[in-house]
């Protein structure tokens, strides 16, 4: 408890500072900026209210009205290039930290490289900014980056981590959603187009009700429903709380920065967030569900689909009627058997017509559905389960049916492409309650619709659409969320790009703004950059060339001890951080390197190797027949749930079972005989070696420049080639007793005439340490 | 952050305390006080702290080790270790209903009761009841500490499978042994500290009931497999010989010190270079540590080598043996692997299968550890999930139980020839001294010297710890 006195004392202490910071802002246009919003900011400013908040609570930093400072006034002009230097410089200054010297451009163009696609620059790529003399010549790259479609790739995984986006159900079998990439792919080009912030976030949120006709605000709103979830679930009263409270957590981390899950059972120990807040949060939610049904086609195209289907449908009736015949009864009994392990409770609800439901009701019914009616994917009576129960003459002759209904497939217009979404349905919500200690049926007073109550006190009025089956709650919450006196969307936002440049945000507990995350390092900095932000129109590429314009960014890794002294966690960003590349990165850089990776953008998920002798994950894990399909980018790996892909578990990739905002750094042996042992891996090397030899003409000395000029865009200094030309030396004697005694070799992947067995061999041992080496996973 | 290499640069050091927690960091602060007076004698030189590095415990631990025997799918405690005659009265009845109508996975809670058809016989000095299923492991009745009164959670195996490992019925936290490997560090790096080994099909959740959870991925638990190589990519491919590796990451030392360079106090990168060794030692360790041809005829015989039912989980056993002899802290052996006790019908097939499957090579590895002087220092844990009804499920069958069963626990400073707690007259629900998954966690916690309250993580806000806001140890249970 001591702690957490001194924690809000911290707090109180740095409010000081920071309104010493702001405070002569104009009065003005802060009244200006409350007229007509629900936010009630000026509290903070308005002495004791009777409620439950201590004036420390209401001071938090995070809490109080982001206004745009004015630019810090500082000694290096020379080192400022935008306001973010201003504001980093006047932290330095303070402390009598130098800036940091300007990495040089190979470094400079392989950070960007890394950062905005993922992979790293070309040595063609290289040499065309080092020739380029220009100012701008950095600019350049960075706008031509920022345009590749690589770009939507390497961050919307990051913004996958926050989704906890996995393809599958998660539980015991962890079942394939098998249209959960298409929100995978959202992402992406919401990315790559610079969709505004603002507009992201409502779609997520209420796509479905805000423009139910963009089937890509549908597949928005499929944030929402990629929580865990279990196919064999009896009480379904409790499933739904758990997927609510799956559903309020993410939300509330994601978009507020807030850690409502704390206050589920109870108000928060360290936070001003009550327990009613977490319950109004869900009561947004309240009348959701899934619907994985979304058919995503124009109205032609589909008039078209219908037209084929009819006619396959005209050509088969009668075989379909003998397979019918022997399938009904099976599948009836695969129904009756789910439907009868339901509690009493939720049978009696299946068994009634649906208008004399409750919205309640309706929830529950709407639950089974997915598992009782024949459309859904997860329905228990399915083809293979039907298949499953036959015997003997019957099951002799469905397959003699089948082999004949096979025949028409040509007829059959395929697969209706359909995509998964989270939609209201009714217009009535469930009360929602407020639940003692968490527990879905512990049910206490109602609660309304609203967001934090010290921020916003009143619930939230919510008026239903008029066209849509639907309450309008989450209408009312996305709009909630981006109003610009938010104080909390934008800050939140502008920090976790940050934190994915650096390492580290500004506010280092990227999804805690609360008292007891993280204070911001550079306060007036984090706040300019949310003004800037919204002024932009939410615009996110915007935020990179900001940032990546300025000296800050483009600042050496180089260690300075004077430095290092005064601010040893380099906290003040007296230097670029050095940050180790994520498993997805690795992968993707090896392939570029290896001359390998695919290209090809979106669609299913792809199946790579797993490691030999480990068994196919429960729910499946067909390899990929083409190689090349197994070759294509990591965001398009697939993600199952309970298991994932090897070599990105073991370098961090967070548990999809809930948002994760900074992923952890760890370093263990399972990486390196990943990395190390690996088939894989072994042959990135051999495709790489390839691609050294190409090109050389037999001169080894060209060929090891030629391979670090691949691998990290720079030729080897002296002792580099000094380490590579003495390896080949040692490494050929052992390769030509492998020889002698019969042993294979591995060789590039594609051997240049006339080359010597044992000379290939080495360059692939030693492309494969290079690309082991440190410099090569870790953004310099 | 959560930057925390294999090794922490010192400089965040600051941060590693402040996530462990109050309690816990003051443990963690001692050792790196240590590291301090090293840290003033080099001045700036950089140091670091490895996350694996072996902790001091809250208090004298008893046990140094845990073998978790996990028999996946639920055994049926009314039919092992909880004789319940009032069954025998009941048979053929529903329950009376002053026990009202629980609802069940499989809703069979309006059928009537089954009577166990074992017979039962209590055993060595302590007279602890163990049932004709049982007949090697029953020898070692004045070792066990019982405990009938357990209860869980969840209803159905996926969620109960992973309470028992991490104490929520939902995916997403620390498994037991990931807590155990944060907590006191390893004490032989060449080998992973938390190994799981399987019988048969995929443990019933997949790898997230050994997940690191929010911890970081360095404590994670790690799968062995008792035949071929133990480990995923343990062995190069077949074209890469072992001089010709060791040259190889000779060349990449050079690589990485080259680059280290001119960032000298970067110890991530230091970590990094120094798990490439410690993988090169794993190959060797590993395959040494799995490798059971300098086990004696006697030993594999004593485990069930020899027969072919009982060699599979057999050879776990003594596998588990060998781990924790090497300082491996965390072994989990798992019986029916993907729901194998699931006796949802044929009670009498499948627990006559699966007893006999693991009565031998179990009464061996307490044998055997007893005989090494290991015992006293491994916790053996037995159990399953949840238990099973005392109703009947399809005639012969049982259905999920989590209100009342039993686990039971040997050696490691559990308390011997002892029966902890008890069900209700007909083995349905726990009733006297219950006992939680979360206080069996807190319990095995603590017979390895650690406060479950103290040991705490700071994730998303709050000081995590392994009961989540529960658990008491079970004094009674203890020695």
């Amino acid at each position: 408890m001591s702690m957490l006195r001194s924690l809000r004392a911290d707090t109180k202490l740095f409010r000081l500072r920071l309104r010493s910071i702001m405070v002569t802002k104009s009065v003005s246009s802060f009244a200006a900026l409350v007229a007509g919003s629900v936010f009630c900011l000026e509290a903070a400013a308005a002495g004791p209210v009777d409620d439950e908040f201590e004036p420390a609570d209401r001071a938090h930093w995070a809490f109080q009205r982001v206004i745009r400072p004015d630019c810090s006034v500082v000694n290096h002009v020379h080192w400022v290039r935008n306001p973010i230097d201003a504001f980093v410089a006047s932290q330095l200054e303070a402390k009598q930290i130098e800036p940091g010297p300007a990495a040089d451009k190979i470094t400079l163009i392989r950070r960007a490289y890394l950062d905005l696609i993922g992979i790293p620059p070309g040595p063609g790529e290289v040499d065309a900014f080092l020739a380029d003399p220009s100012s701008h010549a950095f600019a350049k790259v960075v706008d031509r980056l920022l345009a590749s479609p690589h770009y939507g790739e390497r961050w919307a995984r990051h913004w996958l981590d926050l989704a906890r986006f996995a393809e599958s159900e998660g539980f015991k079998a962890d079942e394939t959603r098998p249209n959960a990439w298409r929100y995978r792919d959202y992402v992406i080009k919401s990315f790559n187009e610079d969709k505004p912030y603002d507009r992201f976030v409502r779609e997520q949120i209420a796509g479905d009700e805000l423009w139910p006709d963009h089937p890509d605000a549908m597949i928005a709103t499929a944030f929402n429903r990629h929580y865990p979830d279990e196919s064999n679930a009896r009480n379904l009263m409790q499933r739904r709380q758990e997927i609510l409270n799956d559903i309020t957590d993410t939300v509330g981390a994601v978009f507020t920065g807030m850690t409502y899950a704390c206050a589920r059972c109870h108000d928060h120990k360290y936070e001003p967030i009550l327990q009613t807040d977490y319950y109004r949060l869900q009561a947004f939610f309240a009348n959701t569900a899934a619907r994985d049904d979304v058919v995503l086609t124009s109205d032609q195209e589909l008039e078209r689909y219908r037209h084929r289907l009819a006619a396959w449908e005209k050509n088969t009736r009668e075989i379909r009627a003998q397979m019918e015949a022997i399938e009904a009864p099976k599948r009836k009994a695969l129904e009756q058997e789910y439907f009868e392990k339901y509690p009493a409770e939720i049978r009696a609800i299946l068994n009634k017509p649906d208008e004399e439901r409750n919205p309640f009701e309706r929830q529950m019914a709407w639950k089974a559905r997915q598992y009782l009616d024949p459309k859904s994917h997860e329905y228990v009576g399915s083809s293979e389960d039907v298949l499953a129960k036959l015997k003997g003459e019957e099951k002799r002759r469905w397959q003699e049916l089948k082999a004949e209904l096979d025949t028409f497939a040509h007829l059959h217009p395929g697969k209706l492409p359909l995509g998964s979404a989270m939609t209201d349905i009714g217009n009535a919500a469930p009360r929602t309650h407020l639940l003692a200690k968490g527990v879905f049926d512990q049910q206490r007073e109602e609660v309304q619709p609203g967001f934090l109550q010290i921020l916003a006190p009143k619930p939230l009025e919510v008026t239903p659409p008029s066209h849509l089956k639907s309450t309008g709650r989450r209408t009312a919450l996305a709009k909630l969320l981006t109003e610009p006196q938010n104080p909390l969307t934008a800050r939140v936002m502008v920090n976790r790009i940050w934190h994915y440049h650096f390492g580290k945000g500004i506010v280092g507990t990227t999804s805690d703004f609360g008292l007891k995350g993280d204070r911001p390092t550079h306060p007036p900095l984090l706040d300019w950059l949310a003004s800037e932000f919204i002024q932009s129109g939410w615009s996110i590429k915007h935020l990179h060339r900001l940032i990546m314009a300025s000296s800050t960014y483009q600042q050496s890794s180089k260690h300075r001890m004077e430095a290092a002294r005064i601010d040893p966690e380099n906290k003040l960003l007296w230097r670029f951080p050095l940050c180790r590349l994520e498993g997805e990165a690795i992968r993707d850089c090896a392939l570029a390197v290896a001359g390998l990776l695919n290209p090809k953008m979106g669609g299913p998920a792809i199946f790579p190797e797993l490691p030999p002798g480990m068994p196919a994950p429960r729910g499946g894990w067909k390899v990929n027949d083409d190689p090349a399909e197994r070759n294509r980018r990591s965001v398009y790996v697939f993600v199952r749930r309970n298991t994932r892909y090897p070599l990105f578990d073991s370098f961090d990739m967070p548990d999809p079972h809930e948002s994760c905002s900074r992923r952890n750094v760890t370093t263990s042996p399972i990486q390196a005989l990943n990395l190390l042992n690996s088939r894989l891996s072994l042959e990135w090397a051999q495709g790489f070696a390839a691609r050294v030899l190409e090109s050389a003409d037999g001169d080894r000395q060209k060929q090891i420049e030629r391979a670090f000029r691949l691998a990290y865009g720079r030729p080897p200094d002296q002792a580099e080639k000094e380490i590579a030309l003495k390896f080949f030396q040692g490494h050929r004697s052992i390769l030509a007793h492998r020889v002698a005694d019969g042993e294979e070799l591995a060789l590039p992947s594609n051997l240049p005439k006339g080359l010597e067995p044992i000379e290939a061999a080495t360059w692939v041992d030693l492309c494969h340490m290079l690309i082991n080496a440190n410099e090569f996973v870790y953004r310099n | 952050m959560p930057r925390i290499p294999h090794v922490i640069p010192v400089t965040s050091r600051r941060e590693f305390l402040a996530k462990s927690g109050c309690g816990f960091g003051a443990l963690a602060f001692s050792y790196l006080l240590g590291m301090d007076g090293f840290f003033a004698r080099a001045a700036e030189a950089p140091t670091a702290v490895n996350p694996l590095a072996p902790k001091k415990p809250h208090h004298a631990a008893k046990a140094k080790a845990v073998i978790w025997l996990f028999m996946e799918g639920g055994p049926s405690h009314i039919d092992l270790f909880d004789p319940k005659p009032e069954l025998e009265k009941l048979s053929g009845q529903p329950m009376p209903e002053s026990f009202g109508r629980p609802v069940t996975a499989m809703g069979t809670a309006s059928n009537t009761i089954m009577a166990p058809r074992r017979a039962w016989k209590q055993h060595g000095q302590s007279g602890i009841w163990v049932s004709d299923w049982y007949p090697l492991v029953a020898h070692h009745a004045d070792d066990m500490c019982v405990i009938r009164s357990c209860w869980a959670d969840g209803l159905n195996h996926v969620g109960s499978v992973c309470q028992m490992n991490t104490g929520d019925i939902l995916a997403g936290r620390p498994a037991m042994g990931a807590w155990t490997t944060y907590g006191l560090g390893s004490s032989n790096e060449n080998l992973p500290a938390f190994v799981i080994m399987t019988d048969a099909a995929e443990v019933n959740g997949g790898p997230k009931n050994w997940s690191s959870g929010f911890l970081p991925a360095v404590y994670q638990g790690t799968q062995f497999r008792s035949e071929g190589v133990p480990i995923y990519h343990l062995t190069p491919p077949g074209s890469i010989g072992r001089k010709q590796q060791r040259n190889k990451l000779d060349l990449l030392a050079a690589l990485n010190r080259h680059y280290a360079a001119d960032k000298p106090e970067d110890t991530e990168l230091a970590a990094r270079l120094n798990s490439y060794e410690l993988a090169y030692r794993m190959q060797a360790a590993a395959p040494e540590a799995v490798d059971l041809s300098n086990e004696s005829e006697a030993t594999k015989k004593l485990y069930g080598l020899d027969d072919r039912e009982t060699e599979k989980f057999g050879t776990n056993c003594l596998l588990a043996r060998r781990l924790v002899e090497r300082g491996v802290r965390f072994v989990q052996c798992y019986s029916g692997s993907g729901s194998g006790w699931d006796a949802h019908s044929d009670l009498e097939g499948n627990h006559t299968k699966y007893c006999r499957q693991t009565d031998k090579p179990i009464a061996g590895l307490l044998t055997d550890l007893r005989a090494r002087g290991l015992l006293d220092s491994t916790l053996v844990v037995w159990g399953g999930e949840f238990g099973r009804t005392p109703f009947n499920e399809k005639g012969n069958g049982r259905d999920h139980n989590p209100w009342g069963f039993t686990i039971w626990m040997a050696g490691g400073g559990a308390k011997p020839g002892t029966v902890v707690g008890e069900t209700d007259e007909i083995g349905l629900r726990a009733v006297k001294n219950r006992a939680h998954v979360h206080d069996l966690h807190a319990t095995i916690l603590h017979l390895l010297g650690m406060d479950h309250e103290k040991l705490t993580y700071l994730h998303n806000g709050r000081d995590e710890r392994p009961t989540i806001n529960a658990g008491e140890v079970i004094e009674e249970a203890l020695a």
